[in-house]
């Protein structure tokens, strides 16, 4: 192994999760592919064992972030030193994590956010997830932490930010600005860099109707908390004598 | 009724009327069927002995205003509420809001503990294929 992972969290994507993995097979990162099946009833699985991808199946479905979450502990598992995470529905562009992962293995950062908002391609919100994303963003900022695109699922972290990932705070639905706000509560520095994104449907899986409801006020719950917290609780495990 | 009585002289009547016995009988047979109930749903192990507590403790204290009426009169009073009935459905709502939130605390827990559960077999399970792989036995896709 490269010591570079790359996680792809995946939940009922057969029919674009192909196309996604031809993509970073092209993009000829070195990382050992993972795609954490979040107990897809599709063929999403059969898909990614095709394409050659080690495959992390849930035994029924967890939420996104759960599925992150399995990821991040299968790399620390691994000895991953250096990890990246994408979408499977074809919004992150593979080739852009070269400069994500690259950031990384300089020491650039712990944690880089591939951003939608630093002048690189042109991509378009809605009003009101321009609003949401404004919103987080000035909440991140009160709490001291500086990013253009706190929604965003397109990053490369090291392992010191895997060992807080892995931790039992860690969102199992949206992990967005709360938990970059606990990795930098956490001693660890977060940097962006400008990346192209097509329009995907994590978005509108996650925040259409009562949903997006739902989900500003818990990412204001959790941000407030993280904000608050010096620094997260090891896990369960960890705290076992 | 006379219709010049006060609302605090109506509060009065209320407080110092008699308890009947059927209030009394009611209260005791409940107290006693919840501590039954709760006994039988513990010897058919459909209930764990950790949770019995506070159901025995709502027992008891039903038992105790069964056969203290004049305590929840007393409380009555001193809380400025009007009768002893709005006091009992008060100090129920209290219980069962208390009670609901520390079974969201438990569900938390669990919920937590489930995922972690789930995430060791996602995992376990890609162990035993890398184990596989490098015997080169065939497992299934």
């Amino acid at each position: 192994m490269s010591g570079r992972v790359l996680v792809i969290p995946a939940y009922e994507e057969e029919g674009r999760l192909g196309a996604v993995l031809e993509a970073v097979a092209s993009a000829n990162l070195g990382c050992e592919v993972v795609v954490v099946d979040d107990g897809s009833r599709d063929a999403t699985a059969a898909v990614a064992l095709r394409s050659g991808a080690r495959v992390l199946r849930h035994p029924f479905n967890l939420g996104y972030g759960a599925a992150l979450q399995t990821g991040y502990k299968y790399a620390l598992e691994r000895g991953a030193r250096v990890v990246a995470q994408m979408d499977a529905d074809g919004q992150h562009d593979p080739a852009e994590l070269a400069e994500l992962l690259g950031a990384v293995e300089r020491g650039d950062a712990d944690l880089v956010v591939g951003s939608r908002f630093l002048g690189r391609g042109s991509y378009r919100m809605g009003a009101l997830r321009t609003l949401g994303r404004r919103l987080f963003q000035g909440v991140a900022r009160l709490a001291g932490l500086a990013v253009s695109d706190p929604t965003s699922g397109f990053q490369a972290l090291n392992r010191r930010v895997l060992e807080v990932y892995a931790r039992d705070f860690f969102p199992t639905d949206y992990p967005d600005v709360d938990v970059l706000l606990a990795a930098w509560r956490n001693g660890l520095r977060v940097a962006e860099r400008p990346v192209r994104m097509h329009a995907g449907s994590r978005a509108s899986t996650l925040h259409g109707g009562l949903r997006s409801v739902y989900y500003v006020y818990k990412m204001l719950l959790s941000t407030w908390t993280a904000a608050r917290r010096r620094a997260e609780a090891p896990a369960t495990e960890a705290r076992r004598p | 009724m006379n219709p010049t009585l006060t609302p605090e002289q109506l509060r009065a009547i209320f407080l110092a009327a008699s308890d009947p016995g059927t209030a009394r009988a009611i209260a005791l047979a409940s107290s006693l069927s919840l501590a039954a109930a709760v006994l039988w749903l513990v010897r058919r192990r459909s209930l764990r002995e950790e949770y019995t507590p506070i159901w025995m403790g709502v027992a008891a204290a039903l038992l105790l205003v069964s056969l203290r009426l004049d305590w929840i009169h007393a409380l009555t009073r001193a809380t400025g509420a009007w009768t002893s009935s709005s006091m009992i459905f008060f100090l129920g709502e209290v219980f069962l809001v208390a009670i609901c939130l520390n079974y969201a605390v438990r569900l938390s827990r669990s919920g937590v503990q489930i995922k972690n559960l789930a995430q060791e077999v996602a995992l376990l399970r890609a162990r035993l294929e890398r184990v596989e792989d490098a015997a080169g036995s065939p497992r299934d896709a």
